[in-house]
């Protein structure tokens, strides 16, 4: 008795067949953007070490319009993964006070949502306030 | 024939035949409260008694009518027509799986994934009887209740890409059902179902795309519950690396 | 049905906390890189980056950026090596595992040279 497979190679464009798949890459391929982000952030703290004149020539660089451009693409694939992170967070690790699970939303909130925007009060004060 | 009617394009295939899947073109009564599935029977009863395919509660507790209804894995007792009237629907077997005839799978492969997470209560001891029933609170049942609904209607592999591009994955159905075990405070067998769970095979093969509990009829969110054994592995892993001695 | 032993669980505990690191704090990094740091020099650009240094060099602050920073960069390593496998990359993976995890140790170790060996004082 011959099976006739029905299954179309999952060929490397499969992504783009449902909704639910092509979020799915979109979230994965943030991962490139803060990649690229991360290597600026070295280049920011080794200009801050090597100096005043380093540090003046970082400010540059980042105020160059293509910079820009890459930069505010970074902060979009920043900011989906923090939000795709914080929401999934529940699913990974539901949280459970006095043995009554809290609901998905506010277990986002408590455990992502509110702790960054702490930590993100935190950090942009304490650059901002010019000793 | 009524007024209105609606067509349904249905996957053809026997295995007696050319090896070769056709689509064929059904016009069929259009009713405001039909499903495709009453659709699918009006056509076996007065087209094409040859159509084969599965069915039985007709109201989403056996699992057996599962499709792609226009590309999405749905039961098709739970499909209505006047979700997609007047445009044709297309109607498939399940996605990433053979096929034996028209729209009937073959799921002995996931028969055998789901023996490989033993889905039955281990004890290492049985207790008599004399002894009495086992105690579960509320809490304890409510921590593992969303597994235990899986009527494994197989719509979450179909919905799956790594059960698409992987073969031995043992899918989203077979490590939700792991886990109602898992989290069943009277099952003693987490350890009998470490080596299935924990390897590439099992959770980790998983990439939390979620389709799985998108599609899901019954609210079983297959995908929570890969991410939770994922988390319980790391647990036992780093347990294991850090303090070697003893204990399974 | 035979099963191998997996140590992906120690991968994916380094993706995890990349992945919270990164989540909650890079968002705020981005903004002073870009935004802040730009505009704050517009003002008094030797003041800026003296309160700036002394901020970074702050030991508490030196630890949080190396421990963000490092565990970052095995989050996207991980994440990049999956989304390869998802685009067909799943035979032969060995190469791919090694980039991945080479890269991000290579980061990760980059960021520690840096941040260790600030100056004592500005330049």
């Amino acid at each position: 008795m011959m099976k006739h497979r029905y299954q179309t190679p999952m060929g490397p464009l499969w992504f783009l067949k449902r909704e639910g798949y092509r979020r799915f890459m979109v979230r994965e391929m943030t991962a490139f953007a803060m990649a690229a982000f991360l290597v600026y952030l070295l280049y920011w703290l080794r200009a801050i070490g090597d100096g005043y004149t380093a540090f003046v020539q970082m400010v540059e660089l980042t105020r160059n319009p293509v910079t820009v451009t890459l930069l505010a693409l970074a902060f979009g694939a920043v900011l989906y993964h923090s939000i795709t992170w914080f929401n999934l967070t529940p699913k990974i690790m539901p949280m459970y006070v006095a043995e009554e699970k809290i609901p998905d939303v506010w277990a986002a909130i408590i455990m992502g949502y509110l702790p960054c925007a702490a930590v993100t009060t935190v950090i942009l004060w304490s650059v901002m306030r010019t000793g | 024939m009524p007024d209105k009617t609606i067509t349904l394009d249905v996957f053809r295939f026997q295995p007696e035949g050319d090896g070769k899947a056709t689509f064929q073109k059904f016009d069929v009564p259009y009713h405001d409260h039909w499903v495709v599935l009453d659709a699918l029977n009006w056509i076996k009863d007065e087209v094409d008694g040859t159509l084969t395919y599965r069915w039985s509660c007709r109201m989403g507790v056996c699992g057996s009518c599962g499709m792609m209804v226009d590309g999405v894995p749905k039961l098709t007792c739970a499909a209505f027509l006047k979700d997609y009237y007047p445009s044709p629907v297309r109607v498939e077997p399940l996605a990433y799986f053979p096929v034996e005839r028209d729209l009937v799978i073959d799921m002995e492969g996931f028969l055998d994934k789901l023996k490989s997470i033993r889905p039955w209560l281990i004890r290492e001891q049985e207790k008599p009887l004399e002894d009495g029933v086992y105690l579960q609170s509320p809490n304890e049942l409510a921590s593992f209740k969303q597994y235990t609904m899986c009527i494994n209607c197989l719509l979450c592999y179909a919905a799956c890409p790594v059960v698409g591009a992987e073969e031995d994955f043992i899918g989203p159905a077979a490590i939700a059902i792991a886990q109602r075990y898992n989290l069943d405070n009277r099952d003693q067998g987490e350890h009998l179902r470490a080596d299935a769970m924990a390897s590439d095979e099992g959770a980790w093969g998983c990439t939390f795309v979620g389709e799985c509990s998108e599609v899901c009829p019954k609210n079983v969110d297959p995908a929570g519950a890969i991410q939770r054994a994922k988390v319980d592995n790391t647990k036992d892993w780093y347990k294991r690396m850090l303090m070697p001695w003893g204990q399974r | 049905m035979a099963f191998k032993k997996s140590n992906e669980a120690f991968w994916w505990s380094l993706f995890s906390a990349g992945g919270v690191a990164s989540a909650m704090f890079l968002p705020a990094l981005l903004v002073v890189v870009c935004v802040v740091l730009p505009n704050q020099y517009l003002d008094d650009p030797r003041a800026s980056y003296e309160h700036l240094f002394s901020l970074v060099t702050w030991w508490p602050v030196r630890l949080l950026l190396l421990g963000v920073i490092g565990f970052s960069f095995f989050h996207v390593g991980h994440r990049i090596r999956h989304v390869m496998n998802d685009l067909g990359w799943r035979q032969h993976t060995a190469p791919l595992s090694l980039l991945c995890y080479g890269g991000a140790l290579l980061g990760a170790a980059t960021a520690a040279w840096i941040i260790l060996t600030f100056p004592a004082v500005p330049q």
